[in-house]
């Protein structure tokens, strides 16, 4: 996978029931992480974040000595990196209090292995971006960085409309991203009638990645509902 | 508070209308005694037959019918007859008393016409020569003496009497108002009481006046529906704690056993057999998860205790994200999504809570795969006409007979009946749809779908 490179991430696992802990470990071991530490609670969960300084985090809220909102503001202290709940308060209020305390992500128990795991990618490859940056497709590449798509040897800028879509798009690679979400990453909150302009940012984008613009393999169109961007190479 | 103006003018009406009642009787029964006191007119009438009667004899007297003689001895009334020329009594009858002159003058005619001979009423009636004067007895009879009145008064009399009427309503209504208005005042605290008491709302009325002992009462019910409140709201808010509590303590040993099966579903060393065992404690332990989530929602909503914050919302935007979800999720695609809404409708704005309203319409999706494990087409649409929206689920799939839709429509759920249901008990996906809905001011209809499956239609108030 072209994302190997995130999975050398160091992660901090912090929960209080043990026999979930050795759960989540196994399921991300055979994902291919490494770099895992855990902790059962929130003394532990500092020292261990003291000790290998974690490029992520996934916490439980209710912890014996203490809660994991409050484990994230002393643990955000010391260093900026992206963090997921994980934990069995499924109420709305608890979510909006995660999020609005700064979480990536807000997982309720239970989960599928298959759907952490996606989720953690996601944020893995939305906070760190691959060292070279260039995202592999069917028939060219995009790098995010200079904002330009490279076809044929070619290096076509993109524009910054189309380098948020693309972007949108990538976070969600292989998922299809509605046509609402699209238009809010590129116009921001409330994006009521700009469904025609998408389209024709849309039209753009795969003139400059697709072999031909009239038959996309890489940014598909999923009708009335949204489009799909399909990574990898040849 | 529309009943006690309403009150007050019938109170009103009722009183003027029996002061013009009670005028009318008084004029009636007036006119009733007056018309029997009429023949009082007859001393002038019997002294103008006795003026007639009276016949001049051959010798020079006078001579009385004796049938006329017989009533004015019955009615103890003596008559003289005085002369024109003279002014001397030429005529009287035998019972005379003494103290009656027998020679008049003018002036004395005049007097006696009008009022009385020494106390004695007088009546008078004309002859050809002269006067005829009956009197009757002393008190028998009153006598006007100044019968007569300003020309003016007699003309304006229906006008008088017309505005004596007024003032005396006006009078009667400004004593009926002040009289009343100390009443009412220590009725309206009562009543706005009253009023307030089905509202659920905490009542104290002051407890002074004409009406402390019925502000009392009031109060007093007041004190014990808001203490059966409080205990109701505690209960339910017991009950709706203890779900929260039991569906958070069994999440964390699901995500063991879910996390384990799901794991072991994926995992290509095992035989299919056994992978297929997995898949089956996946799907289950999704049931289960499922349904505390639900539980805990569908309480949370029956006992007002789940927050709801509505703001403007595209509909459609809403329905395309909760659709593509489930396209995303759907790793073996054996539940295909059909969007089927216009192309050329893109905005739909309606007041809703966004996450409640994903909740709903991810419910009715979730419904169709539940119900049709096997596979089936899902059908998604959203339309706007007039000023609704509605969004319609269907499926193609083994749907249901009309008794169990007529059944879903119309009949409470376990969750919310407080009869023993003993029949069979269905989920709680539909439950919070409706309930969802309703908090939005909308409704939802079950029928069967134009795909030979299932169909649910949500509709909601379109908020320009």
């Amino acid at each position: 996978m072209e994302c190997e490179y995130l999975k050398n991430k160091r992660i901090l696992l912090v929960d209080d029931e043990q026999e979930l802990l050795d759960m989540v470990v196994s399921i991300l071991k055979e994902e291919g992480f490494c770099n895992i530490g855990v902790a059962k609670n929130v003394k532990d969960a500092l020292s261990a974040a003291a000790a290998v300084e974690p490029e992520f985090a996934i916490l439980d809220v209710m912890l014996p000595d203490g809660n994991g909102f409050h484990l994230m503001e002393q643990l955000k202290q010391n260093g900026e990196y992206p963090i997921l709940f994980l934990t069995a308060c499924g109420e709305d209020e608890d979510k909006f209090k995660g999020f609005g305390l700064g979480a990536d992500d807000y997982v309720v128990k239970p989960f599928l292995p298959k759907e952490l795991v996606f989720r953690i990618m996601a944020i893995l490859r939305r906070s760190y971006k691959d060292e070279s940056s260039l995202v592999r497709l069917q028939n060219s590449e995009i790098d995010f960085d200079r904002a330009e798509a490279i076809k044929n040897g070619k290096h076509i800028p993109l524009t910054a409309k189309e380098h948020d879509i693309l972007a949108a798009l990538y976070r969600n690679a292989g998922r299809i991203v509605t046509i609402d979400a699209l238009c809010e990453a590129a116009w921001g909150d409330n994006p009521f009638g700009y469904e025609n302009s998408l389209m024709a940012h849309i039209r753009r984008i795969r003139e400059k990645i697709e072999e031909n613009p009239s038959r996309p393999v890489s940014l598909i169109t999923v009708k009335g509902l949204g489009y799909k961007l399909i990574i990898g190479g040849k | 508070m529309k009943s006690v103006p309403k009150l007050i003018r019938r109170y009103v009406g009722i009183l003027l209308l029996s002061c013009v009642l009670l005028l009318v009787l008084n004029f009636v029964l007036l006119a009733v005694f007056t018309a029997e006191q009429a023949p009082n007119a007859y001393p002038w009438k019997t002294a103008e037959e006795v003026a007639d009667a009276l016949q001049q004899t051959d010798d020079g007297g006078y001579d009385l019918p004796d049938a006329i003689s017989l009533e004015l001895k019955n009615s103890d009334a003596w008559a003289i007859f005085i002369d024109n020329e003279t002014k001397q009594v030429k005529w009287q009858t035998a019972d005379l008393p003494e103290t009656i002159p027998l020679s008049y003058t003018l002036s004395d005619i005049a007097s006696l016409t009008r009022g009385y001979i020494d106390g004695y009423p007088t009546f008078t009636g004309e002859t050809e020569d002269g006067l005829i004067v009956l009197g009757y007895p002393k008190d028998s009879f009153w006598k006007h003496m100044w019968p007569s009145w300003d020309y003016e008064l007699i003309a304006n009399l229906p006008k008088t009497a017309l505005l004596v009427l007024a003032i005396n309503a006006a009078l009667i209504f400004l004593i009926y108002v002040v009289a009343n208005s100390k009443l009412l005042k220590s009725i309206k605290p009562i009543v706005n009481g009253i009023q307030s008491l089905p509202m659920g709302e905490p009542v104290y009325i002051k407890e002074k006046g004409l009406l402390s002992e019925l502000a009392m009462n009031i109060n007093k019910t007041s004190a014990i529906l808001q203490s059966q409140n409080n205990q109701l709201r505690r209960r339910e808010t017991a009950r709706a704690n203890w779900i929260a509590g039991v569906s958070h303590d069994i999440r964390t040993p699901l995500s063991m056993v879910m996390g384990y099966a799901g794991w072991l579903r994926d995992d290509t060393h095992l035989t299919d057999d056994e992978r297929q065992k997995a898949a089956v404690i996946v799907k289950q332990s999704q049931r289960i998860r499922n349904l505390i989530n639900d539980l805990n929602l569908a309480s949370k909503l029956e006992y007002n205790m789940q927050p709801i914050h509505p703001k403007k919302e595209n509909l459609i935007a809403i329905a395309r994200q909760v659709v593509v979800d489930f396209i995303n999720m759907d790793f073996e695609e054996k539940h295909p999504i059909e969007w089927e809404t216009d192309e050329a409708l893109t905005f739909c704005p309606v007041n809703a809570d966004r996450d409640l309203m994903k909740r709903a319409i991810g419910n009715l999706i979730q419904n169709c795969i539940t119900h049709n494990e096997q596979g089936c087409k899902i059908y998604v649409s959203v339309a706007a006409e007039n000023s609704s929206c509605t969004i319609a689920v269907a499926d193609d799939g083994i749907g249901a007979t009309d008794e169990q839709i007529e059944k879903l429509n119309n009949a409470p759920h376990y969750m919310v009946c407080d009869d023993n249901v003993s029949e069979q008990r269905h989920g709680l996906g539909l439950l919070i749809v409706k309930q969802i809905i309703a908090a939005h001011g909308g409704s939802s209809t079950i029928k069967h779908s134009a795909y030979g499956g299932f169909c649910v239609k949500i509709t909601l108030p379109i908020q320009e």
